[in-house]
């Protein structure tokens, strides 16, 4: 018995293929450590992991990995969130390849162009769009998880959220409405206004294990499946999470949002990537060339003489 | 021994990673299964866009033009031979568009596919043209089989092609194989 052979229905291979795959993880909060967790415990084995923040007191409700000891104190400063998913994952993985990056997505794209999937779980619409455009532009499938807590009269409130699967030339955020101008001209206006928008571990749950079911459908198929594009709707007061109109509709949509032209880095020039390599590979060379340094004994011993 | 840095040897390390669509890809397929008048195959041109992360070069494929009808030239020693005019096109939309350009066609089957020995003779014939009027573009050409593909890269004209080391088909299910 393998420690996968609960999951054998995956297909002959699906160990490997699951092992071989990196996935990169952007933002690793309430969503985003459900992520990483789910994907160590199914056997993923490669992680780029990017969230530039500490973990804080207010984060203890729901980010999985987390715990009380991680906090800041007086002695030191407190866990980074890529930490912490780190600890996780070696915790679950013999030998997990992690980059783990404590800083903006945006300072990390050479890692992430690398990864089979991008999952973004991220608060704001215009880090999502620019998430998206990123993942499109390096043709990685990129999914998307976020959720909302919305007030509603007699002082309810609404749990909700979204799980969206955007590939390469199907429908993407835009085509389903959760990013448009004008939610980016108000997420604008409110900048640095809004506060901490309310966030709780059970939602999160639910869409991050949904996103986990998609990776793995991804990655090593159960059932057959032709949906290039996923946008379930999560309503956490009914407890249902369905499919949006917008899933059936879109299925043959070629999304007009990001045509195929924008595919790679504009500005690309293989004469400078050929002297980008030839330069790297003479500093390898140049560093194990270096003579090792001797230690000045006599240096040192005249200095516990004579100070 | 004095080591020294060849740009040529050093280039020869790099990983090059083509990535295409499962849409893209069956279009390329279910075009290059069409039967010809008098040609015994179709070919066609790839075009990509290219990134780089580290060592690591991404062509990721954009578009997809086949050679047209009358653009196939009558020569019995090859599957298809393009005519001049052909070639001009692809050299045309290279330039134009500022694309790395990847000649394309099937040698059908499920097993992984191998270049001819006509088709390495031929690729070095007109694959270099590309990397004249596109430079700051890597240029190549693939061979399909029905499930996967096996390419060659040009990084430079003077230089000598790589074989490409890894592909991804993005789709539902993502797959990938190696060269190696």
């Amino acid at each position: 018995m393998s420690r996968f052979s609960r999951q054998s229905f995956l297909g002959a291979g699906s160990e490997r293929r699951l092992a071989d795959a990196t996935i990169g993880i952007v933002g690793l909060g309430g969503g985003g450590s459900h992520i990483v967790q789910q994907a160590g415990h199914v056997g993923i084995g490669g992680y780029v992991l990017v969230d530039p923040d500490h973990i804080t007191e207010t984060n203890t409700n729901r980010l999985i990995g987390g715990t009380l000891a991680d906090l800041e104190t007086e002695a030191r400063p407190a866990a980074t969130k890529v930490a912490i998913s780190e600890r996780l994952l070696h915790g679950l993985l013999e030998k997990p390849r992690i980059v783990a990056l404590h800083k903006s997505w945006h300072d990390a794209t050479e890692k992430l162009k690398l990864c089979d999937i991008i999952i973004g779980a991220v608060d704001s619409i215009i880090e999502r769009d620019q998430l998206e455009r990123f993942a499109r532009r390096h043709l990685i499938p990129y999914l998307d998880i976020g959720m909302d807590v919305h007030p509603l009269p007699g002082g309810e409130f609404l749990v909700s959220g979204q799980v969206v699967l955007s590939t390469p030339g199907h429908a993407c955020l835009r085509c389903c409405g959760i990013v448009t101008d004008e939610r980016l001209t108000e997420e604008a206006r409110k900048y640095g206004a809004a506060g901490e928008a309310p966030q709780v571990v059970w939602s999160n749950g639910v869409l991050a294990s949904t996103a986990v079911g998609l990776i793995v459908q991804l990655l090593s198929p159960w059932f057959r499946s032709t949906q290039n594009f996923v946008y379930l709707d999560y309503d956490g007061n009914q407890g249902t999470l369905v499919p949006n109109m917008r899933m059936e509709l879109y299925q043959q949509r070629v999304c007009p949002h990001h045509p195929a032209e924008e595919t790679g880095d504009p500005l690309f020039d293989i004469r400078d990537y050929s002297r980008g390599v030839v330069e790297r590979e003479a500093a390898r060379i140049a560093a194990a060339a270096l003579p090792p340094i001797k230690p000045r004994w006599w240096l040192a011993l005249w200095r516990s003489l004579f100070g | 021994m004095d080591e020294h840095v060849d740009g040529a040897s050093a280039v020869g390390r790099v990983s090059t990673h083509f990535k295409i669509t499962g849409t893209l890809l069956a279009a390329i397929r279910a075009d290059l299964a069409r039967p010809h008048a008098f040609a015994a195959e179709r070919v066609g041109f790839i075009a990509a866009g290219l990134s780089s992360s580290g060592d690591d070069l991404l062509v990721l494929a954009r578009g997809y033009r086949p050679l047209l009808d009358g653009d196939y030239q009558i020569n019995p020693a090859v599957g298809a031979m393009m005519s001049a005019e052909a070639l001009r096109k692809a050299l045309q939309w290279a330039m134009k568009d500022n694309i790395a350009l990847f000649h394309v066609h099937t040698h059908g089957g499920r097993g992984r596919p191998g270049f001819s020995g006509i088709d390495i003779s031929e690729q070095k014939r007109f694959v270099p043209n590309f990397l004249q009027v596109a430079p700051q573009c890597a240029h190549g050409a693939l061979v399909l089989s029905d499930k996967i593909a096996h390419g060659h890269v040009w990084l430079a004209e003077e230089e000598a092609p790589k074989v490409i080391t890894r592909f991804t088909e993005v789709g539902v299910p993502l797959v990938k194989w190696s060269a190696l």
